[in-house]
This record gives structure tokens, sequence and C-alpha cells, in this order.
């Protein structure tokens, strides 16, 4: 499961030279997703599996899959229909579950850990509730054994090895793996191949399961955030210890108690 | 068996009461995360009257039930067995459903950690309820008892209301970090259930083969931070930032391109994909103040900032902005914090 997420003008560090370039691409495959994918690809390149991608979203979010099926997906689904829009987690869930279910037949289900346009982290739980499957979250590295799938994954305070049985829903952490490059002939093939669009028909969900009607929760009111209003004081590197001096005072630094 | 059905709502919303909160625990103490989330739930609840019911899951629980009990909790619900030890998300979301379906809380509250991020959605589904995500500011409305919960936009431009109005319990996460801990009350009184349970054998096939615990560091409970960005131009940087959070007694933080540049370990990073800190004194050398940093360190008490463009959006967020190069600014300060600072370093020299 991937997502088309808009630039956050992010600074991109390149994973092999170390050095930054500022993306400029309008839309791009969420971050996390890249690494979901990557994953994905290095399961199926063991095991033979074929990999399906699906993404919900607008018409232009084809080209998310294009680029996926350029590094290796066999199948790109684009589920877009107008009903779907400003669905919050629990319709975007149910919708993406009501796809894998119609997929039919999967081992592993594989998404990001969130994404980076004001999510959360919630989609792919959710996605897993809803197709009554076992999780694990945060993923840093997996592999399939038998019917098993073995996991190392990324906590606050721990790193755990996880081994469950499949079916199963993965999320992976960003930044945990290099997504490989897509090829141009790969690239071709798809276009030729065609990514399939899928609708709340097609999923035989009613409209009013879906997209803003079906998610309990609704935006209420918006509001500029009230920031606490701070002086900004201009220091000069001559006022370094008035300003020392202040925090001392005030209590800020040096206090015992404190320290 | 969950069914791919839309979210229902309940007809009856009166007979939905009190304010759970989901108690995530290690080693017999509640994270700071939950910590915060009792806080929040003993205001929420004393303003319409209601009890705080905390639920935790694990296999010794009498001990976090104290800790929560300190922290304001009315009624602990615990489910014990060894099998619960290891977080398992399909058995922990489905005994905290079947907890919330059985008692019928008007609010749940879980902290925004990974396992409370991982649980939380599931439960919703199973309850048939909506989340809003990592709320910053909660308050109830005393007549309907709604829970009105804001959180910061894509972006930050604005921040959005988020009503949970027709399902129920209302349910919310907050990052850790997002509220003040709560004092202690060692007189306050909690009705204790701690039940035994077992579980389903197939719920048991999921396995923690092993578990390693990393040396984490808590930015979040430190008073004094000082953080370095790309203005340090490379990694030997941190040498001259480690040293004046020792002088201070403080610690080291950092924005997420150094982090990503491997200047120094993701534990030290502050900011929207990093630790939400609130510290007395938070200086930041070097870094521009970009909103995903902004967001994880506004709430500091003082601000100093240091940066060589004066237009730098840093100095909106200032209370001392010093304009100038990080290596002039930072050994006058270290030089003046030790002469006029008695304390100074003494911490450090302590735990070196
Ligand atoms: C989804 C997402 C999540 C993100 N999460 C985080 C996060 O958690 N934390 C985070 O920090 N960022 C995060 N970012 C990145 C964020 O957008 C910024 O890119 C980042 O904060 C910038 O880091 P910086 O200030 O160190 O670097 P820059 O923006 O490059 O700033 C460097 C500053 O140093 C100053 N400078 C240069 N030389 C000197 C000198 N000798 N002395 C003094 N000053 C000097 C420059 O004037 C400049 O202002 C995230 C981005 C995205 C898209
Ligand atoms: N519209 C979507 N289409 C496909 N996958 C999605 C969509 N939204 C979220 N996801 C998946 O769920 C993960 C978590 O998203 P979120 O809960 O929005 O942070 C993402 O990394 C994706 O793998």
């Amino acid at each position: 499961m991937i997502k088309q997420v808009p630039d956050a003008e992010e600074i991109f560090i390149d994973p092999v030279k170390f050095t930054l370039n500022r993306a400029s691409a309008r839309g791009i495959i969420n971050p996390a997703d890249e690494n979901a994918l990557e994953l994905a690809l290095q399961i199926k390149d063991k095991t033979g599996m074929e990999l399906v991608v699906i993404t919900m979203g607008p018409p232009q979010a084809e080209t998310a899959l294009i680029e996926c099926m350029g590094r290796g997906a066999d199948r790109g689904i684009l589920i877009t229909d107008r009903v779907f829009a400003a669905a919050d987690t629990y319709a975007t869930s149910l919708t993406l579950a009501a796809a894998v279910k119609k997929i039919g037949d999967f081992n592993l289900v594989v998404a990001g850990e969130s994404t980076t346009d004001s999510g959360t982290g919630h989609v792919g739980p959710g996605v897993a509730q809803f197709l009554d499957i076992d999780q694990v979250t945060y993923v840093t590295s997996a592999y399939v054994d038998k019917e098993n799938v073995h996991c190392e994954r990324d906590l606050e305070d721990a790193v755990e090895v996880v081994e469950t049985p499949m079916p199963v829903l993965l999320t992976v952490l960003m930044n945990s793996n290099i997504p490989r490059h897509s090829t141009l002939r790969k690239k071709i093939d798809a276009i030729r191949k065609g990514i399939e669009k899928w609708d709340h028909d097609t999923l035989n969900l009613p409209p009013d399961w879906v997209g803003l009607k079906g998610s309990p929760t609704i935006v209420g009111a918006l509001r500029i955030p009230q920031e606490r209003k701070r002086e900004g004081k201009l220091i000069t590197l001559d006022d370094i210890p008035e300003m020392v001096k202040e925090l001392y005072e005030k209590g800020v630094i040096g206090k015992e108690e404190e320290l | 068996m969950t069914e791919l059905i839309n979210c229902v709502a309940p007809d009856d919303l009166s007979q939905y009461k009190n304010v759970m909160v989901y108690l995530e625990h290690r080693e017999g103490h509640l994270v700071r995360g939950s910590v915060e989330m009792l806080g929040m739930a003993s205001k929420l609840a004393s303003k319409v009257k209601e009890k705080v019911v905390g639920v935790a899951l694990g296999s010794d629980l009498e001990p976090v039930a104290q800790d929560a009990t300190q922290y304001g909790c009315d009624i602990f619900l615990g489910a014990e067995s060894k099998d619960l030890s290891d977080f398992r998300s399909v058995s922990y979301s489905r005994i905290i459903s079947e907890y919330i379906l059985k008692e019928k809380p008007n609010i749940l509250l879980v902290s925004g950690t990974r396992e409370g991020r991982d649980l939380v959605s599931r439960i919703a589904i199973l309850t048939k309820t909506g989340v809003a995500a990592d709320c910053v500011e909660l308050d109830i409305q005393e007549n309907d008892r709604l829970l009105v919960a804001w959180r910061p936009s894509f972006g930050d431009k604005t921040i959005d209301q988020i009503l949970c109005k027709r399902h129920r319990p209302q349910t919310i996460t907050s990052r850790p970090g997002s509220y003040p801990l709560p004092e202690k009350d060692t007189e306050h009184k909690c009705d204790v259930k701690i039940t035994k349970v077992t579980l389903p054998k197939e719920e048991t096939a999921h396995r923690v083969l092993m578990k390693k615990e990393k040396t984490k560091l808590d930015l979040t409970s430190k008073k004094i931070i000082v953080s370095g960005g790309l203005g340090l131009g490379g990694k030997d940087g941190f040498k001259l930032i480690g040293e004046l959070a020792s002088v201070l007694g403080g610690e080291v933080g950092a924005s997420r391109p150094v982090v990503d540049l491997g200047w120094i370990p993701y534990e030290h990073q502050v900011g929207q994909t990093g630790q939400t800190v609130r510290p007395k004194l938070y200086i930041a050398a070097g870094i521009s103040g970009k909103i995903q940093h902004i967001v994880g360190m506004k709430n500091s008490e003082i601000i100093v900032s240091i940066n060589t463009d004066p237009s730098a959006e840093i100095v909106k967020y200032s209370d001392y902005f010093i304009n100038s190069d990080l290596y002039k600014a930072i050994p006058r300060i270290i030089e003046s914090v030790k002469t006029i600072v008695p304390e100074a370093g003494k911490t450090a020299q302590k735990s070196a």
C-alpha cells in the first residue's frame, strides 16, 4: 500500500553519496512507503511471490504506481472515486481492506509506518484489523520462512525480533533500507500493461460508508496557532555574559536542584 | 471476527461515561506519555464529575496499579497473563476493546508512542469509533460531554478542531511530551481489579523471539538541551555542542538532517519525527527553524538561538537571538557560564 503525498520541500539525503538534494517534484511517493515497497520487492525476489501495489488517491496518483511497477511490482491498482475523498482513518482503512479482499489470496500486506501529510501511522493497523490478521509495526527488516515471517522491529527503547504466521500486515520504518531505482524498460512495460482502476462499485462499498460520509471524525473549526510571543532579543558576542547572568538569576541555569 | 462494515453509531450516547486511559508500562512503571494522559484524564473527568479508568495489560500489574493510583487513576482494570508480557497487537487490542465495550467510556486517551499507535486504530475499528491523532489540546464541554480536540494540520499552518460527535469512546492520541506531568498524590485511592486471563492458542503463534533493550536517551525529561544543526558544518561540531551541554548540566539535541548524515544518533533528534521536548532552556545552534523542528521544541521555557543569518525563521521563536558564528558564540557562552555559575559542570563531572 503506497500513497502519493505532496513534497514537503524536504532536504533529501542521498543515502549512497551522503549529499544533500532539494527535491522538486510535486507529488512524491510517501518516504516510508518507498521503504515498504523495497522490503516487499526483496521478499518477492527471494520467494517469487506476486507483488501488487495499491493506492487510494486522485487520478494523478497513477504516476506513483507506474514508478512502483518500474521498480519491479507486477500489478498496480488505483482506487479512485470522488466518494472516497476526505476519508479519515476508519474510512480509509475500510476502503483499502476491501481492495485487499478483492485481490483475494495474499500472504503479506506491506505498508509504510506513516505518511508525511498529516499521517499518523493508523491506516496500516486499521487495515489489519478489518482483514482480521496479525500485524508487526515499525519493521526494519523481514524475511519469509515457510509459512512464517520473521521481522526485526524498532521500538523507542528496544529492538524486537518477532516470528508470526502469515497472512500478516507489516508496517515498515522510514529509512530502514535503500530503495532501488526504477528502470525505463520496466516503466514502459508498466505503461503498456496499464494501471487498473477501481471505484466504490468495483469494491461493493456503499457511497455513504466511505470518504467524508463514512468518517466518524469531523474537522469542526480551524484556528491560527496562538504562539507564545517571544522577544527575539538580539544579542552580540559582547552581550553574552549579560545574557548568561540573566538566565542564572532567573533560575533557568545553574540552580543546584536543576542540575 | 471483524466485518468490513462502516462505522455504525450507537443510538444512546448517554450511557457512555468516564475517561479511560490506556496505561503503557515498563518494569512496573508507567511510561511518561501515559502519566501525561492520566493528568489530562483527571482534568477532563473532574470537569464533568466522572472517573478516570486505567487499563493495563501485562504479567505483573500490581506495581503498575500503584503508579497509576498516585497519578489520579480511580479505577484500575488489569488483564494479567504471562503471555501478555510480550506485546501482541491482536491480543492487546482485543482485550482493551472488550473492556471498552463493557465499561462504555465516553473518552479514551492513548499516548502516541509506537505501542499506542500500533493499538489505537485496531481498537477504534473493533469498537466502531474515530481517532483524533497527535492532539495538542483537549477540553470537554460540560453540557453534552463532547470532547473538543485540537491537532496541528499538515504543515502546522492551522490548528484543526477534531470532533467525534456520534461515536464512542471519543478516542485521541497525543505525542509524549505534549502535556506537563501531573503532581503525584500519594493519598489518592483507586479501585484495583486485576483479572487473570488466558490467550487463545492461535494468538500465541505470534512470538517475540528476542528483545534487546536500547540505551534510549529520553530528551523529554531534560531541563536543559543544547541542539546543533547543519550550521555546525561537520560532525566535529558536536564536540563543542557537547561541551556547552556538559557545563550547563544538559543534554545534546539535534535537527534531522544532521542525524540523517550520521553526525549524531537518532535518539538525539528533536522535532516532528524525533522527540518533543519542553526543557527550561533550549539552545539551538546552526538550526534554521523549519516548522518540523519547531514543533518539537517550541514549548520550551526559554529559547536561545545562534545563527549567522539574521533572517532565519528561528528568530521569531527565540527569547534571545545571538546573530553570530556559533564557533565564536559558544566558547563565549561556556566561558561566561564557568565564571558566573558556581555549579557549572558539576553534574557533568559526576556522571563522567
Ligand atoms: C516529514 C518531515 C519530517 C521532518 N522531521 C524533522 C524533525 O523531526 N526534526 C528536524 O529538525 N527536522 C525535521 N525535518 C526537516 C526540516 O524540514 C528541516 O529540513 C530541518 O529541520 C533543517 O535542519 P537545520 O536547521 O539543521 O538545517 P538548515 O535548514 O540547513 O539550517 C542551517 C542553519 O545554520 C545556519 N548556519 C550556518 N553556518 C552557521 C554558523 N557557522 N554559525 C551559526 N549558524 C550557522 C544557517 O544560517 C541556517 O539557518 C522534517 C522534514 C519532513 C518533510
Ligand atoms: N490513501 C492510501 N492509499 C494507500 N495506502 C495508504 C493510503 N493512506 C495510507 N496508506 C498506507 O498506510 C500507511 C500509514 O499511513 P497513515 O496512517 O496515513 O500515516 C502509509 O505508509 C501507506 O502504506
